[in-house]
C-alpha cells in the first residue's frame, strides 16, 4: 500500500510538475506592499535564472555590444560607471544619467519622466532606443527564437515552445524585481542589529528634518515629480513630455537615495559628480521657475559641520551585500 | 491504523491525479463562427482605398499616398435577444492593409442562437495599457506601442505627400486616458437577425474610411504625430466615426 501510495505521488509530480523551484522574494516588514503583481508570472528559479541571463546578454542589441548590464552595473548599485550618460550601440551617448534598477518592485512608474507604466515593459524602451540598444522587438525575438540554449531555457521556464516578447519580457521583470536592496547600515539600524554613530545620527535627524519628504524612507522616494530647481530654462522639458502639462515642465521623478554613494554621477543629466556638489546647488544653486518645488524655494542650507553628518548618513544607505550577491552576478 | 491512513493517502493521491491533470471538459453548446470583415474605402463616394496610391483628398484637396495603415478593433460582442452580450474572449485585432487577411477578424466558438446587434471597440481598452507585456495582436513586435510614453499606437498611418515638407507623413495616433482617450466603442443593432447555426459562419460587413483622418484636418497642418493630444484625438475620433455597416452575409 506504501509502494502504491508512492507510486501515485510519483505520477503526479513527474505528470504535472517541472522540476522547477519556487523563488520566494524577501524584503523588510518595513517595506510597503509591493507595485508589481507577478499576475501570471510566478517567480521560480528558471524564470529568475533565465531573467538574469537576458539581463547580461547582449543579443538584445542591434549589434549584440550592448547588454541592460552594460549600463546598469551591480558594482555601481546597478547604475552606469559614473558617467554622466551612457553608450549605447556605435558609441552613442544617451541624454539622460541611467537610474538604478533595485527595488523596483516598489516602483509605480519607470524612468525619470515617469513615462512607462508597468515593470514588465520597462524594458522595451532601452531595446528600441536608437541610443541605447536600437534593436527592434521583432529581431530580438528572431535572435533568442534562433538560440536553442534560449528555446530550451524558455520552454522550461514558461513550458512554451515559442519565445514571445511578453515571456521575455516577463522573465526580465522576475529578475529585476528580485533586485531587492535591504541590506545597507540603515536596514540593519532598523532591524536594531546595529547603532549608527554619533555623526550618523546626527545626519539622519538632519535628513529627516530636511529631505524626507521627497527622499522618504524606507524606500528613499516618494515617487514624486519634482522640479529641483537645477534649470530656469528647460532643455529637457521632463515629466511634461509625457503629460503635455506646462504645469510638469522641468519636473522628474524623485530618485532613490539608497546606494547613493556609488551611483554617481547625480541628477537626471549627472551634472553633479559629488554629494557635495549636490549639496552645495540645494545651499545656493536653486534657480527659480514657474514649477519649482515650493519645499526648495528658500533653498536648504546646512553648515560644513552639518553637511559632513548627512554624507555620513547617506553612506548607511550603500548595500554592500547588494553588490556582493552572487546570485545577481552575471 | 497505520494502514487506514496510508489508504487514505492513497485515495487522496488518486484523487489528487484524477483532478490536477485532467481539463474539466464542460457541457458544450453548439457553436459556429461569426466573422467581421472589414472593407476600406475612400470618401464619400466610396472609391476602392489601396496602399501605395496617390489618393486625393475629397475634402482638404492634398495629395497622399499611405505605405502603412494599421488600426486596433477590440472587444466583440454580439447582443443576445435578451439584450445581454456574449463577449468574445481576449479579442484582440490588428487590421494591416498591408496583409489583406487581418482586415477579416473570426470568432471561433460562438454560441449558435440569434443575435440582433454587435457592439465593438476600435482602439485597445485602457486596462490593456497599464497592464504589462502582452502577446498576439498587442504583442509590442508589432511596432504598435511606445516604448517611452507606454500605451497602444491605435492607428499608424505613414505615407508620403506634397502637402508634407519633409515630403512624408506619420501619425502615430493613440491615447487611453483623460482627455486624451481616443478608444472609442460602437454599437450596431442589426435591422434582421443574425441566425447563427451549429457549425455555420456568418459574416459582419463593415466599411472603413481612412479619408475621415483629415475630416477637420490636412497634413499641411502638421505632417507628424507622435504621442496623444488633442489633434490625435481628433483624427482618431473622426477616423472612428467613418465606420459603418453595411450588412450581415
Amino acid at each position: 500500500m506504501k509502494l502504491i501510495y508512492f507510486l501515485f505521488l510519483g505520477i503526479v509530480v513527474i505528470s504535472c510538475k517541472k522540476k522547477d523551484q519556487p523563488f520566494v522574494i524577501t524584503y523588510p516588514e518595513y517595506f510597503p506592499s509591493p507595485v508589481y503583481q507577478f499576475i501570471d508570472n510566478t517567480p521560480t528559479k528558471s524564470r529568475f535564472e533565465l531573467g538574469r541571463k537576458l539581463f547580461y546578454d547582449p543579443i538584445l542589441s542591434e549589434d549584440n555590444t550592448v547588454s541592460c548590464a552594460t549600463c546598469h552595473a551591480q558594482t555601481h548599485g546597478f547604475a552606469d560607471h559614473g558617467v554622466s550618460f551612457s553608450q549605447g550601440v556605435h558609441g552613442l551617448l544617451g541624454n539622460r544619467n541611467a537610474p538604478t534598477v533595485f527595488n523596483l518592485l516598489w516602483s509605480p512608474y519607470f524612468n525619470w519622466d515617469g513615462g512607462v507604466n508597468h515593470l514588465e515593459i520597462f524594458s522595451l524602451a532601452p531595446i528600441t532606443n536608437p541610443v541605447e540598444m536600437n534593436e527592434s522587438i521583432e529581431n530580438v525575438l528572431l535572435k533568442l527564437n534562433n538560440t536553442k540554449v534560449y528555446r530550451d531555457a524558455f520552454k522550461f521556464a514558461y513550458g512554451t515552445e515559442e519565445i514571445t516578447d511578453q515571456l521575455m519580457y516577463r522573465a526580465i521583470s522576475i529578475f529585476l524585481a528580485v533586485i531587492v536592496s535591504d541590506g545597507s547600515k540603515y536596514d540593519d539600524f532598523r532591524q536594531g542589529k546595529v547603532s549608527f554613530t554619533d555623526e550618523e545620527n546626527a545626519g539622519y535627524q538632519l535628513f529627516k528634518n530636511n529631505c524626507a519628504s521627497c527622499h522618504s524612507e524606507p524606500l528613499f522616494t516618494n515617487f514624486s515629480f519634482q522640479n529641483n530647481g537645477l534649470d530656469s530654462v528647460f532643455v529637457d522639458l521632463g515629466r511634461a513630455r509625457i503629460t503635455q502639462e506646462s504645469s510638469d515642465i522641468g519636473k522628474f521623478k524623485v530618485p532613490t537615495l539608497r546606494n547613493i554613494e556609488l551611483t554617481y554621477p547625480y541628477m537626471h543629466d549627472g551634472r553633479f559628480m559629488t554629494l557635495n556638489m549636490v549639496l552645495n546647488h540645494y545651499d545656493s544653486g536653486i534657480k527659480h521657475s514657474p514649477t519649482l518645488s515650493s519645499s526648495l524655494s528658500q533653498g536648504i542650507h546646512f553648515t560644513s559641520q552639518e553637511r559632513a553628518s548627512l554624507i555620513a548618513f547617506l553612506k548607511t544607505l550603500t548595500d554592500y551585500k547588494l553588490l556582493d550577491n552572487a546570485k545577481f552576478r552575471e | 491504523m497505520k494502514s487506514i491512513k496510508i489508504s487514505f493517502f492513497a485515495i487522496a493521491s488518486i484523487i489528487l491525479l484524477l483532478t490536477s491533470c485532467h481539463k474539466h471538459k464542460h457541457e458544450e453548446d453548439t457553436v459556429g463562427t461569426v466573422k467581421v470583415s472589414f472593407s476600406h474605402v475612400w470618401g464619400m463616394n466610396s472609391a476602392t482605398f489601396s496602399l501605395n496610391q496617390d489618393l486625393v483628398h475629397p475634402m482638404n484637396g492634398e495629395t497622399m499616398n499611405f505605405t502603412t495603415f494599421k488600426y486596433y478593433v477590440s472587444n466583440l460582442e454580439l447582443k443576445k435577444e435578451d439584450g445581454t452580450y456574449w463577449k468574445h474572449p481576449e479579442s484582440y485585432f490588428l487590421v494591416n492593409l498591408a496583409d489583406p487577411t487581418t482586415a477579416t477578424l473570426e470568432m471561433t466558438n460562438v454560441p449558435t442562437g440569434h443575435y440582433t446587434g454587435f457592439r465593438y471597440t476600435l482602439g485597445v481598452d485602457s486596462l490593456r495599457n497599464v497592464s504589462g507585456a502582452q502577446t498576439g495582436a498587442l504583442s509590442t513586435a508589432n511596432g504598435m506601442f511606445w516604448s517611452w510614453n507606454s500605451g497602444y499606437i491605435m492607428i499608424k498611418a505613414e505615407g508620403t505627400s506634397p502637402a508634407s515638407s519633409s515630403g512624408n507623413f506619420a501619425y502615430h495616433l493613440g491615447g487611453y486616458a483623460g482627455t486624451n482617450n481616443v478608444v472609442t466603442t460602437n454599437t450596431i443593432e442589426f435591422t434582421d437577425h443574425l441566425e447563427l447555426t451549429e457549425n455555420a459562419s456568418k459574416t459582419i460587413k463593415m466599411s472603413a474610411n481612412p479619408a475621415k483622418l483629415f475630416h477637420s484636418d490636412a497634413i499641411a497642418n502638421g505632417s507628424s504625430i507622435m504621442m496623444p493630444g488633442s489633434r490625435a484625438k481628433s483624427m482618431a475620433t473622426n477616423f472612428y466615426s467613418g465606420f459603418t455597416f453595411l450588412g450581415l452575409e
